[in-house]
């Protein structure tokens, strides 16, 4: 049902160290690329801003180099205008002789030429009488035959601005013979003392080259350039004029036309993102600064660039950081699931180190509490469990094998019928002896001096029942005598040794069971060894194996001697079964060296 | 023992990011835009020749658009071939990444193009008929336009009626031919329009010789279409002697000093006038298109003026004849 509800988790990956990782990645990610994103549309506007503000600056300089050199024009035709020489040339009266008019020809070049001397700008200063009559500043002017005055554009201008001074468009002059300069012209007519009557156009043109130099050495940026167009739109000045003649480029005329002075604005198709600004000359040209914006903003790759360089170091240096934070978080966590599989595999001596006594330390706690719970109530399961098989084990112990116990019983009797009285007090004796060894229980442990006065006890019986065909030996050290062992740990193996190896020897006088018992390091270690038929392996490990079936009959059997001897002293000691058929049986008891 | 392993890899990392940073940003703040790089190889560098000035200016002026600077070579004779094989070669061994050549054509020019082509540079070839060189990108005039345009014009001031007599320099050039071609084009309607075509082998003498034997042979024509700049003005000299200036049109090509004279003069009534400026800037365009590798023409025209007494004075045609603000 929860699962069918949230499709999608909210933290995916198999680690909570992944997933807050990766939480805090995803967070630092989104802020960085927001923070990325404003401050390069912020810095990029800001760049522009200014660039717009530094073009605008620029173009207001062109506009005033190129608005002094008109004025400076403008003032030399206020010379002229005002210069009586000037006005009692052209004027329409015949006072003047044919050789006056050379004086005058010769002072009124003199003053174009003294003009022309101080300003290497001007290409050349003339003046036309509308009485036919013109100078020029040079002495010998040789007019091109095939311009006609009256039709030239400044000529017509002049005449129709009735006294204003007006400029044209870049123009070749082809005024003089074998002479084709591009210029400016700047024209006025001229009026005659009264101020009404006109008598003439003066001519002041200035060379291209300063237009040129000063919109060609602006710097704006590579791609940046200035253009100028009059008031209609015509272009007046274009670097790529060419170009824009052949249709080969398009120019924003239109837009520039609708803008009004000191306004920019900014166009953007497919020659780039660029800037246009836009200064009014009071003689009617618009100058127009055009700045390729990636290349004003030179920086603006490297602007990007650096932003998503940093914005990198900033999303990996942090990404690390949360990764070491997470980690560092949840380390303790980390200790304490391992701590848990420690305990899982079954080992519970562990505590889990506690840091801080934070949720994690708490949980720690509850966690190092539980286990030693466990820990104690395993052990005292453990417990339980061993005192349940030691009174078991008990209660084997004391049980009396019947048929033993029937045989010797008849035993006794038989002997009592022959009237062998010594016989029958020495087995019942011994037969009583080795009951109260059975039967007492306030003792588990008693020294090996005790044990072997019982073993001794039960072969006594043993070879009385077998008509003293029974052969053995005792050989136990003195020195271990005074050791403490667990009784009735030998009587098992030696009523094995006669039962299953020497009773059904083809003579019994031939078969012998030595027991023996000696000191090895800080063990003592018994043997008990027959001669008889020995054992397969299979019998030898259906010996030790758990089979309660047999316990019946048998007594206490070698499992259970073994089972006792590890109960006791721990599962480094034990019995160990040695026996090859036909030759013999012989079987180990190791136990520890108690006083 | 795990946590300070993984405390100690982190730093390292961090280290390792720190000194990255340095000198990636010194990388990147450097001149990272890839700096174009374009020679062109004019056929002369003369500063007197107006119409390979015009193209070196066009060319310019692409460059400035873009945004880069070029390298701008050519020997001083129109005809060294030797020498421009030279530049050519020299210009291989900077390995740009494309070249822009008017190349003066011959057998061992052709080798050194193909070295360019081996070197991986890119070539356009400009004022150059793409007949000669089929596997080049070629930015030219359109000659045969031209001839077209030039009998058009001599159709119009006849009324209709044209009569031709042609002057080119020599049977071997190949903008004559095909200038030749597109006359012949215009003129299929016309009967017996082409009186003839002769040969003046770039001699203005010649070409007077020529136009004084047909204007005293009493032969009926009406125009004169001259190919060459020599050949205008001989034939102009030979039209003013026999005061024949009004009856008989001279419609010649390109437009020197001279020729602007003559046209201003109406000595010489129309001129076919080619737009070096934006063969040069079209040169280096498509250059520009071949290393961005955009799609790019095999062939570009660029077409032709046709320039009279009347419009010669217009902002367009004053840029055409007189492209130099300094100049005379």
């Amino acid at each position: 049902m929860l699962k069918r509800r949230f499709p999608i988790h909210l933290f995916p990956l198999k680690s909570i160290q992944s997933n807050i990782s990766l939480a805090f990645s995803l967070l630092i990610l989104a802020a960085i690329v927001l923070t990325s994103l404003v401050s390069f549309q912020v810095s990029v506007t800001t760049v522009e801003k200014n660039s717009k503000g530094y073009i605008e600056e620029i173009i207001k300089q062109v506009n005033l180099n190129i608005q002094s050199y008109v004025d400076n024009m403008e003032n030399i035709s206020l010379l002229a205008l005002t210069n009586k020489d000037v006005k009692y040339y052209i004027s329409d009266n015949s006072f003047i002789s044919a050789e006056d008019r050379r004086t005058y020809e010769k002072q009124i070049s003199d003053l174009f030429q003294s003009i022309l001397y101080t300003r290497k700008d001007i290409a050349s200063i003339m003046v036309f009488g509308y009485n036919g009559r013109f100078v020029s500043d040079r002495r010998i002017t040789s007019l091109n035959p095939n311009t006609d005055l009256q039709e030239q554009e400044w000529y017509q201008m002049a005449r129709a601005a009735g006294g204003k001074s007006v400029v044209t468009a870049p123009h070749v002059q082809s005024l003089i013979k074998n002479e084709y300069r591009w210029v400016v012209s700047l024209s006025r007519e001229l009026k005659s003392t009264d101020g009404i009557t006109a008598e003439g156009v003066f001519l002041v043109d200035l060379n291209l080259n300063v237009i040129n130099d000063i919109c060609s050495n602006i710097n704006l940026g590579k791609k940046g350039y200035v253009f100028i167009v009059d008031k209609n739109g015509n272009i007046v000045y274009h670097p790529r004029q060419q170009l824009i003649d052949s249709h080969l480029k398009t120019e924003q005329i239109t837009d520039v036309l609708q803008a009004s002075s000191g306004d920019s604005f900014i166009v953007d198709n497919e020659e780039g993102k660029r800037i246009y600004s836009i200064q009014d000359t009071n003689f009617g040209w618009r100058i127009v600064g055009v700045a390729n914006t990636d290349d004003l903003i030179t920086s603006k790759d490297d602007l990007r660039n650096s932003i998503i360089l940093y914005s990198l170091y900033g999303l990996v240096i942090p990404v690390l950081i949360s990764i070491w934070l997470s980690h560092r978080l949840l380390m303790p966590i980390k200790e304490l699931q391992s701590d848990m599989k420690q305990v899982e595999k079954g080992n519970f001596n562990i505590q889990t180190e506690i840091r801080q006594m934070n949720e994690i330390g708490q949980l720690g706690r509850s966690f190092n509490l539980m286990v030693s719970r466990t820990k104690f109530l395993m052990e005292e399961t453990i417990q339980n469990q061993e005192n349940k098989r030691k009174s078991e084990l008990l209660l084997l112990q004391s049980q009396i094998n019947p048929h033993f116990l029937y045989n010797t019983l008849d035993s006794i009797v038989w002997m009592a019928e022959q009237k062998q009285h010594e016989e029958v007090v020495l087995m019942t004796s011994a037969l009583a002896k080795l009951f109260r060894a059975s039967i007492t229980k306030d003792q588990e442990l008693v020294p090996i001096q005790v044990e072997i006065e019982h073993i001794t006890n039960y072969l006594l019986i043993q070879k009385m029942r077998y008509n003293d065909e029974l052969n053995y030996v005792i050989d136990i050290d003195d020195d271990i005598h005074s050791y403490k062992t667990l009784k009735i740990l030998l009587q098992p193996l030696v009523e094995n040794a006669i039962y299953h190896g020497i009773r059904n020897m083809y003579g019994m006088d031939d078969g012998v069971i030595t027991i023996r018992g000696r000191q090895s390091g800080d063990q003592v270690v018994f043997e008990v060894e027959d001669n008889g038929h020995g054992m397969t392996p299979e019998q030898q490990g259906r010996l030790l194996l758990n089979n309660d079936g047999d316990s019946r009959t048998q007594g206490i059997g070698i499992r259970n001697v073994n089972e006792r001897i590890k109960l006791y002293f721990g599962h480094e000691y034990g019995i160990q079964i040695k026996s090859e058929i036909e030759e013999g049986t012989c079987i180990t008891i190791t136990i520890p060296k108690l006083d | 023992m795990r946590k300070q392993r993984l405390t100690l890899w982190l730093l390292l990392a961090m280290m390792v990011i720190a000194t990255n940073s340095v000198f990636y940003f010194k990388i990147l703040s450097g001149p990272s835009h890839e700096v174009r790089n374009v020679t062109v190889i004019l056929r002369s560098s003369n500063v007197r020749l107006d119409f390979w000035q015009a193209v070196n200016m066009g060319a310019e002026a692409a460059a400035k658009e873009m945004g880069f600077t070029l390298n701008v070579v050519g020997p001083l004779s129109e005809s060294d071939s030797d020498t421009q094989i030279q530049l050519l070669e020299e210009a291989i061994t900077r390995m740009p990444q494309a070249i822009v050549i008017a190349p003066i054509m011959n057998e061992r020019m052709r080798s050194a193009l193909s070295k360019a082509d081996e070197a991986g540079i890119k070539l356009v070839i400009i004022n150059m008929s793409p007949d000669k060189l089929p596997t080049h990108v070629v930015v030219s005039s359109d000659h045969i336009e031209g001839g077209r345009l030039a009998a058009q014009t001599s159709i119009e001031q006849t009324a209709g009626y044209p009569v031709i007599a042609m002057i080119s320099d020599n049977a071997n050039s190949i903008v004559s031919e095909e200038r030749l071609q597109g006359m012949q084009r215009e003129l299929g309607g016309y009967k017996n329009s082409m009186m003839g075509v002769y040969y003046a082998d770039n001699s203005e003498d010649r070409a007077y010789q020529i136009a004084e034997k047909l204007i005293r042979s009493k032969t009926m024509f009406n125009t004169f279409i001259t190919l060459s700049e020599s050949a205008s003005q001989g034939v102009a000299r030979a039209l003013k002697e026999y005061d024949r200036v009004d009856d008989i049109h001279l419609i010649g090509f390109d437009s020197s000093s001279d020729e602007v004279q003559l046209l201003e003069a109406g000595i010489m009534k129309a001129s076919i006038v080619q737009k070096p400026f934006n063969m040069g800037y079209l040169g280096v365009k498509t250059a520009l298109n071949l290393i961005e590798g955009d799609r790019t023409d095999p062939i570009t025209y660029i077409d032709s003026n046709v320039i009279t007494k009347d419009n010669m004075f217009t902002t367009e045609n004053q840029k055409l004849l007189f492209p130099f603000i300094n100049s005379k």
